[in-house]
């Protein structure tokens, strides 16, 4: 593989915790082994060297602010390949919430008693602004789904993550459902991939990698409220990830 | 001589004895609900349970298997080096019994699936016979499955201040054979009489909560195709897939393959897939045969009623309840079935 020309990988990030990113660095032994392939050429959380040539672009966040929209049209003007890399960059995540407010609503919780306040921007996933090639779901990302989107991207097969509910995964685990237990969960309508990441680990599943293409949102909300669970709770709970695209369904 | 006493003290003992030879895996309690498990001695097991999460069928066909290695380039698939150990599946109920005899039909049906075949050989079968129904929800009865009949090796009953030993095949003999617990006291034709007697007994605290009959459901079936019944359960089902993954007759498998980090080879594997997903039916130009959750679920209905019965004469429902149980939108196997009923006889 070293004679052949490594793909030049480069990772940005705009309105997030860079949470998804630090993912990357737990990835130990695998990141070796994705760099016989590759070569990393701007990354910050890792390293301080950067470069303006790469081929394969991780964009990471939502973008908010005019200037953020340049930022990443020049990014796409220049990747061959652009993946939209955690929940912030493929659903818009929870800064998708800053929708629920007008511009000085915003400001005034956030900044209240300052004296300054920056630009509020308006939340959008990565696909909103210029096209997206590929989707790495998650808050965080899960690193065995990211390395293997990475091959089969590398191998030009491109990654389609799964379409079906994480109920799926959460039941090869032979997990007792949460609903059994009198408690709340968003697996039913969203996407798997993460391996039933928090319903495995005696959380909940809050959604984050977004509702499935084709949500059956009215039967869900109807299983929410046979749980005793009020309109408004239901709203939060779809809202939490996925506030941009119901924004955009309901706006038409 | 084919059925023996074992003192309710010395189910240890057998346990023991299975596990000189054998991986034994049996019931156990995971949180208000069960699955199946290896376990080392019978204080584990819990003999009193309702059907586990997942059925047996995960030690037939598992959730993800690998089907071979390849390498980039190569026009074949290596065979993989499948390893399999010896074990015994303890305490299955006669449902779940009924459960493998159709996985049985499938994975045999010509052309025989290998790795299913592989794995059957080293599994034994222990059956417990359910005295007392598991909830509200099983329709066991009514398909006919609530008895041992056939398809294990051997089946515990448990006859109030002992337990009856059924051995019914050669491997069954064999191990209840060398058996020091047992006791030889008994013969067999007051055994069997016994048996009977503990049967009329138990079939008192059954009820039956299908209206239709074992003979008129695929009757049912071949009417009921058009039914209204099919659009109040589309309405309420989610596709979450977990009255399929939890299904003891399901077998729909997808196939994926990944290479290594090197990029150079890869496996091949099989993860199980579901009917009831929005990628299931679509084909090539995206077009998807069944779009509408009605008629997915519909189609699950017709795998385990009347089509199965076309191609193999075999109901592909055991009556287990699963479905009903998993089911987040509490669609209910038997109200649907009695819906049904209720609407053809509206016509």
């Amino acid at each position: 593989m070293s004679d052949k020309k490594k793909v030049r990988i480069a990772f940005f990030d705009f309105a997030d915790c860079e949470g998804c990113q630090l993912q990357l660095t737990y990835l130990n032994l695998n990141f070796l082994g994705l760099l016989e392939h590759c070569e990393i050429v701007n990354f910050r959380e890792a390293m301080s060297e950067a470069s303006d040539e790469y081929d394969l672009v991780f964009v990471e966040g939502s973008i908010m602010r005019p200037h953020d929209e340049e930022r990443v049209k020049k990014i796409r003007s220049i990747a061959k390949i652009l993946v939209a890399y955690g929940a912030c960059a493929c659903t818009g995540g929870v800064n998708g919430l800053r929708r629920r407010f007008t511009d000085d609503e915003a400001k005034e919780i956030v900044y209240k008693d300052r004296p300054w306040t920056i630009e509020a921007g308006w939340p959008r996933p990565v696909h909103e602004v210029v096209k997206v090639d590929y989707y790495i779901h998650g808050c965080p990302t899960n690193n065995d789904e990211t390395v293997k989107a990475v091959k089969s991207i590398l191998l030009g097969k491109g990654y389609t993550p799964p379409d079906y509910s994480v109920c799926i995964e959460c039941k090869f685990k032979e997990n007792v459902c949460l609903f059994e237990k009198g408690q709340v969960c968003m697996g039913p309508v969203t996407r798997a991939g993460c391996g039933a990441w928090c319903t495995s680990s005696l959380n909940t599943c809050y959604g984050c990698r977004g509702l499935l293409s084709n949500p059956a949102e009215e039967g869900h909300m109807e299983i929410l409220a046979k749980h005793g669970y009020t309109i408004d709770t239901l709203k939060q709970k779809f809202d939490l990830y996925n506030m941009c695209r119901l924004e955009a369904e309901k706006n038409g | 001589m084919r059925y023996v006493y074992l003192a309710k003290s010395d189910l240890d003992a057998l346990i023991q004895h299975l596990k000189k030879s054998h991986r034994v895996i049996a019931p156990v309690k995971k949180e208000n609900l069960f699955i199946l498990a290896e376990v080392q001695g019978a204080g584990e097991i819990a003999l009193k349970y309702i059907p586990t999460i997942l059925p047996p069928k995960k030690y037939f066909f598992p959730p993800v298997e690998k089907l071979g290695s390849f390498k980039m380039g190569d026009e074949k698939m290596n065979s993989v080096n499948m390893e399999t150990q010896p074990t015994v599946l303890f305490g299955l109920h006669t449902c779940d019994i009924d459960g493998i005899e159709c996985l049985e039909t499938v994975f045999h049906y010509h052309p025989a699936d290998p790795y299913y075949k592989k794995r059957r050989k080293s599994l034994v079968l222990i059956g417990y016979e359910c005295m007392f129904p598991c909830d509200e929800y099983a329709t066991c009865v009514t398909m006919d499955t609530h008895n041992p009949k056939a398809g294990y090796d051997i089946m515990i009953t448990d006859a109030g201040d002992k337990y009856i030993i059924h051995m019914n095949s050669e491997i069954g003999e064999k191990l209840i054979g060398t058996c020091l617990a047992v006791s030889r006291t008994g013969n067999d034709a007051d055994i069997k009489f016994e048996l009977r007697r503990l049967r009329e007994e138990k079939i008192k605290k059954f009820k039956t909560i299908l209206d239709t009959e074992y003979t008129e459901i695929h009757d049912l079936f071949k009417q009921s195709y058009k039914a209204p019944a099919w659009k109040d359960v589309g309405k309420r089902c989610v596709s979450c897939g977990n009255c399929t993954t939890v299904c003891p007759t399901c077998y729909c498998f997808d196939i994926q393959d990944e290479v290594e980090l090197n990029m150079e080879t890869g496996e091949r594997k099989r993860i199980w897939d579901s009917c009831q997903l929005e990628e299931f039916a679509t084909v090539a130009g995206g077009e998807n045969f069944r779009e509408e959750r009605s008629e997915r679920q519909r189609h699950r209905y017709y795998r385990k009623f009347c089509y199965s019965i076309d191609k193999y004469n075999k109901f592909f429902c055991t009556g287990c309840g699963r479905c009903t149980r998993a089911c987040v939108a509490d669609i209910k196997l038997y109200e649907t079935l009695n819906q049904l009923k209720k609407e053809t006889n509206n016509v």
